[in-house]
């Protein structure tokens, strides 16, 4: 390694790593699995180099060194487990503690703490501080965000955040030293800001936390799995914190490519709808005996006879932006099944961007759901208002064959589909105009299947089931594959996975790729696609 | 040689009405001689520079103030470095830097209102709250606490009848204990507004009070 | 003489005009030969009077001693972008009072320093950030640059030499960490003035992101006295390693506080007992601080072999820091004494650093505590521990200096800690 200029090779705790020229310690410690304890350090901000809890051994150094600002060298020799190290973490560790409340029982960072954590893991047994301790109080600072300055580290991430990335510098540290605490301007708070969640996100400790999250759940009781956000077209990379198959709150997943380590607070708060009750459970299929609901097997012969008996009427089909490429794949399947015709969907547009001014490339988009691409590459056409709504005149009085996916149809008519040879409305929930539908089946929510979404930039990214979806209600892909393999006598894809390969063979945007290559972060359709602006 | 046109020599304190004369500062009768016995000829026979008490309605900025501040804008490289001189000119406008008045600068320099609070907190000679005619400051660290400082900061503390860091009653006076003024030869050290004291005994205390509380405004 | 005190064991150099007010008009400067350094150096050129400086010795007088020619040739020597002088007149280390007589004294002393040295590193602008308390000695200061742009002697077309340098005076407001030169620069821009971590260091990326260097007014004051009369008159006066003339500020329980020019490598038996007459009232000596607070404590033994020059204070077991002698007679209570020095650092901390924020506020409360009878033998222990933790872990020194004078304390005067203690527990309060 050492002639090639571009990478230098040190020795940390013993092991040796190789890592590129300009690396600090603590990267290079992270290269080679270790986690060297920190603080004010944060990948996607500056590097004060204050709390001083990284501080490692290097050897030749006359002084600990903090590793975060510290560039590895070539032969280098790094001790972050040495007695020197040790002794020193152990002795920062106290520090933090001699002003700190210890009220871990009712904290609601407990458990994922990192103050409690390093504590645990290194610090003394007992502290030994006799003094009375400095009292600071609970703070407001407006929006989701609380601020309890006895627990605050002082790391200042959250100044960094709110200076370097929302560019709105709101928090500051006000006087100095012991008295130093994080406030806002008085009383102007955050009210505003639009990225201010992730202060909480990356607070290493239960100084701020969020006013929507406050006493809900204990974060050992949390299952997180990895998703993406439903809340616009950018396509940020989340976690769904559940507890009882109820989504507690949502968290940013690092995806540089993407959102970094951020999500805004329109996403991160727009979440209980996947929590609403009133689910369809089963199918529903109405005759003129009225309503019915039925187990699948019923349900999807009654369709497949009424698709036969519908032959030759012409198809209107609605699908939504909110429904995975696999789901919108399959329904594209089954109108072509059925005689083809266009398909339409509606989306919300804001009438701005919100650019995350520091990560510039990365804003809360003006499409407000997270498909909108998917469904243009699928040849879906937008039709209606900003506000989602109107567009479907001429679905709505239809007499042949009207076929909608995920669209709720909450603005239409009660009469909506009323004239349809066939009506069939694949839905989360029922609304006034799915009373007119010849089937109504139940389907899963994203937050409860497996699949994908493509975000503006043609960024192919999967999500992970969260939830147990209610009742029989099942993934549109599997419903609709089941019901094409009974009608054309082909296999039914088994899988999200399968569904997905199966797209590149109508779509050329998608042809040739499958989950495999997808991986955690995503990747872009694989062809040069002509991307319609916002 | 630049083109550049050359910066005002100086700070941007010099066209103010408090400062030093001429002759004071240029000439031989210098306002700080100390005599060889260590009694400060002005201990209790002089006011201080500037009172702190103001105009805290006064705007920010207008008039010579506007100048001043303008001419401190052309002595930086960037607009957030005349911050510092610009909250001290607020003060002197107004007495202290209150929120309204940190809210002005930060408009001034276009900075944030909490940025420029989180500066002006980190520095002890900006008032955030309304302060005596006479702020005193009593040295009683190491050089002056070993010459008796504490006794003399309990003085003022008694004749001027308030408790630390609170205005008296009177509103003249607001006393406070200071760290190190850099004239420890000369224990104890009280600075009183922009005035150095040098040399002060509990037994100075009385005259300086006195003194002080019996001035008129416009002997400040 | 009127100037508080002098000794005929002074060499005056840099005070010669202590207490002479004539010296801060512009006219009586140069009838005394005053800005002839200046015309000096523009003919040596810029490296020719930084190896002049390398020769003299002449080590920071700001506390650190580095040597500052050496300091000067880390600047490029090709500016490219602007480079900056950043004279540090924000004397706040207690027990230190030099730069403010300095200053008011002898202002054109400093400016002509200020503008040698400018030409030396290159910098086209020069700062001089003066402590926002010094009101008066800014004014002076002030009238004696404006006095110097109208004579030529800075702005543009220096003299006639054609070099352009521009000198603002910057007023801090109150902290006693814009002394340490990152947080100085870091004011100066309009910051809270914590302190930068080190590498990058000034010279490559200093005030407003340009080459700077930060210079002491005592250094910069003596600049002008070798460019006029070389570096090995300079290494006429001191040590080998100390070469040159320092002003030592005592204070404390002396006859005759003040400032003293001294050669380095005094005796400092001599300041006590002879320059300034001895300790008061016949008391004998307990310790000395000798320079500023920020270092650890000498005992009257230590005190009795040690010599005032870099090397020979750290013989004796402390260091030289600014030269500032604080004496302390046996009547001091060394515990109320160093809880005063350690709450002095609580209150200047920028409050960056963990092991400073806490610790320096956490010593206070523990030494109070020792101080009001209800100490422990155990808190010694855990005192000493903090100390240790506050050493050399922290991006500035200045949680090192709060540890300094409790560690040598405790380790030389443990007594008077044990006999607070004791007293607590007899009469039961601990």
């Amino acid at each position: 390694m050492a002639d090639n200029p571009t990478t230098i090779t040190l020795t940390i705790d013993g092991q040796e790593v190789t890592v590129a020229k300009g690396t600090t310690i603590l990267r290079a410690a992270k290269q080679a699995g270790k986690d060297v304890p920190h603080y004010c350090y944060h990948d996607g901000l500056s590097s004060p180099a204050m709390c001083r809890l990284c501080l490692v051994e290097v050897e030749g150094a006359p002084k600990p060194m903090p590793a975060c600002v510290t560039q590895a060298t070539d032969g280098q020799v790094v001790h972050t487990e040495s007695e020197q190290a040790l002794d020193f973490r152990r002795g920062v560790l106290e520090f933090y503690l001699v002003n700190h409340p210890l009220d871990c029982p009712i904290c609601d960072q407990s458990g994922e703490c990192k103050l409690q954590d390093y504590v645990h893991e290194e610090g003394r047994k007992h502290g030994r501080s006799r003094e009375p301790k400095r009292i600071f109080g609970r703070d407001d600072f407006g929006g989701d965000v609380l601020f309890y300055g006895d627990r605050c580290v002082m790391c200042t991430r959250c100044v960094r955040f709110m200076t370097e990335v929302e560019r709105d510098a709101r928090l500051t540290v006000v006087e100095r030293g012991n008295r130093s605490v994080i406030d806002t301007f008085f009383e102007e708070g955050l009210e505003g800001t639009h990225w201010h969640g992730n202060i909480v996100d990356i607070c290493p400790v239960g100084a701020l936390v969020s006013k929507d999250f406050l006493y809900k759940a204990r974060a050992w009781d949390l299952e997180h799995t990895d998703s993406i956000c439903p809340s616009c077209s950018q396509g940020c990379n989340i976690s769904l914190h559940v507890r009882d198959n109820l989504v507690q709150r949502l968290k940013p997943r690092d995806n540089l490519e993407v959102n970094g380590f951020w999500m805004c607070d329109h996403g991160r708060l727009n979440y209980e709808w996947l929590n609403r009750g009133d689910r369809l459970e089963a199918p529903l299929v109405r005759s003129e005996s009225g309503v019915r609901a039925m187990g699948w097997r019923e349900a999807l012969a009654a369709f497949l006879e009424a698709a036969a008996g519908a032959a030759g009427n012409a198809v209107r089909a609605v699908a939504s932006p909110r429904a995975s490429n696999e789901d919108l794949g399959a329904f594209r399947a089954l109108v072509e099944s059925l005689g083809g015709g266009d398909i339409v969907y509606r989306m919300s547009r804001a009438a701005d961007e919100v650019v995350l001014k520091g990560f510039p490339s990365l804003a809360r988009r003006r499409d407000l759901a997270p498909n909108g691409r998917g469904a243009e590459l699928l040849g879906m056409l937008r039709v209606g208002s900003d506000e989602g709504t109107g567009g479907l005149e001429d679905v709505a009085d239809h007499d042949g064959i009207v076929l909608v996916l995920g669209d709720a149809l909450d603005d239409q008519a009660p009469d909506f589909g009323s004239s349809a040879a066939l009506f069939v409305h694949l839905a989360t929930h029922a609304s006034a105009a799915s009373a007119n539908a010849h089937f109504v089946l139940p389907i899963t929510s994203f937050a409860e299947q497996e699949g994908s979404f493509t975000n503006l930039n043609g960024r192919v990214q999967r999500f992970w089931p969260g939830i147990r979806a209610p009742g029989a209600a099942r993934p549109a892909w599997f419903v609709i594959g089941v019901t094409l393999a009974e009608r054309t006598g082909s296999t039914a894809p088994r899988s999200a996975a399968e569904s997905f390969a199966s797209l590149g063979s109508s779509f050329p945007p998608f042809a040739g790729m499958s989950y495999d290559d997808l991986g955690t972060g995503g990747a872009l359709v694989n062809q040069p696609v002509s991307l319609s602006g916002d | 040689m630049s083109d550049a046109p050359f910066r005002n020599p100086g700070w941007a304190g010099n066209t103010g009405g408090f400062e030093l004369s001429e002759d004071q500062v240029r000439g031989d009768d210098f306002v700080g001689a100390r005599s060889v016995e260590g009694d400060h000829p002005s201990t209790a026979a002089t006011y201080p520079y500037m009172l702190a008490d103001k105009h805290p309605e006064a705007p920010l900025f207008e008039g010579d103030f506007q100048a001043r501040f303008e001419k401190i804008l052309t002595r930086y490289p960037t607009k957030q470095a005349a911050l510092l001189p610009t909250l001290g000119l607020a003060q002197e406008v107004r007495g202290h830097v209150g929120p309204e008045s940190m809210d002005r600068v930060a408009e001034l320099l276009g900075l944030s209102s909490a940025y420029v609070r989180g500066v002006a907190t980190f520095y002890t000679m900006y008032n955030k709250a309304p302060v005596g005619r006479y702020l005193v400051q009593v040295c009683t660290n190491i050089s002056c606490n070993l010459c008796g400082a504490d006794d003399v900061l309990e003085a003022f503390l008694r004749y001027t009848d308030s408790e630390m860091g609170e205005l008296s009653e009177d509103g003249n006076f607001t006393v406070i204990e200071a760290e190190c003024l850099a004239a420890c030869g000369f224990p104890t050290c009280v600075q009183i507004n922009s005035r150095y004291y040098e040399n002060v005994t509990p037994a100075d205390v009385p005259k300086i009070i006195e003194r002080l509380a019996a001035a008129g405004p416009g002997e400040g | 003489m009127a100037y508080p005190y002098v000794s005929d064991r002074e060499v005056r150099v840099i005070s010669r005009h202590f207490g002479d007010p004539a010296a801060r008009r512009l006219d009586t400067y140069v009838e005394r030969g005053g800005y002839q350094a200046l015309r000096k150096a523009f003919e040596l050129g810029p490296d020719a009077v930084i190896d002049e400086v390398k020769a003299s010795g002449l080590r920071g007088r700001g506390g650190a001693g580095f040597p500052t020619g050496v300091k000067w040739s880390f600047m490029p020597k090709q500016p490219t972008r602007p480079h900056y002088l950043l004279c540090n007149a924000d004397e706040s280390e207690p027990g230190t009072f030099k730069d403010r007589e300095l200053i008011r004294w002898d202002p054109h002393q400093l400016l002509e320093g200020v503008l040698i040295s400018a030409f030396a590193i290159r910098a086209g602008h020069a700062y001089i950030y003066c402590r926002g308390e010094f009101f008066e000695t800014t004014q002076v200061l002030a009238r004696a640059l404006e006095d110097a742009y109208a004579g030529g002697y800075a702005g543009r077309d220096i003299l006639g030499s054609g070099f352009d340098i521009d000198v603002t005076i910057h007023v801090g407001a109150g902290a006693y960490i814009c002394g340490e030169e990152t947080g100085l620069m870091n004011s100066l821009e309009g910051q809270r003035g914590q302190p930068r971590v080190k590498p990058p260091f000034p010279a490559a990326v200093g005030a407003f992101g340009m080459p700077s260097t930060v210079n002491n007014v005592e250094t910069l004051a003596t600049v002008p006295h070798i460019v006029t009369h070389g570096g090995a008159w300079y290494r006429g006066y001191g040590t080998e390693k100390s070469p040159g003339t320092k002003l030592f500020c005592v204070s404390g329980h002396v006859n005759r506080p003040g400032n003293y020019e001294l050669p380095l490598g005094f005796p400092m038996m001599d300041l006590i007992e002879d320059v300034c007459g001895g300790i008061r009232d016949g008391h004998a000596l307990k310790a000395v601080i000798p320079g500023g607070s920020s270092v650890p404590l000498l005992n009257a033994e230590e005190c009795s072999r040690c010599t005032l020059d870099y090397e020979g204070v750290v013989a004796a077991g402390s260091m030289l820091g600014c030269a500032s002698v604080i004496v302390m007679d046996e009547t001091t209570d060394i515990v109320k004494q160093v809880r005063r020095m350690v709450q002095f650092y609580a209150h200047e901390s920028c409050g960056q650093c963990t092991p400073c924020r806490e610790g320096t506020a956490w010593m206070t409360k523990v030494l109070r505590r020792i101080e009001d009878g209800r100490g422990t033998e155990e808190d010694l222990d855990t005192l000493l521990d903090m100390s240790h933790q506050m050493t050399g872990t922290t991006i500035c020194v200045l949680s090192d200096s709060a540890a300094a004078p409790v560690v040598s304390s405790i380790h030389k005067f443990k007594d008077e800690y044990l006999a607070l203690i004791r007293r607590g527990e007899r009469v039961g309060v601990a």
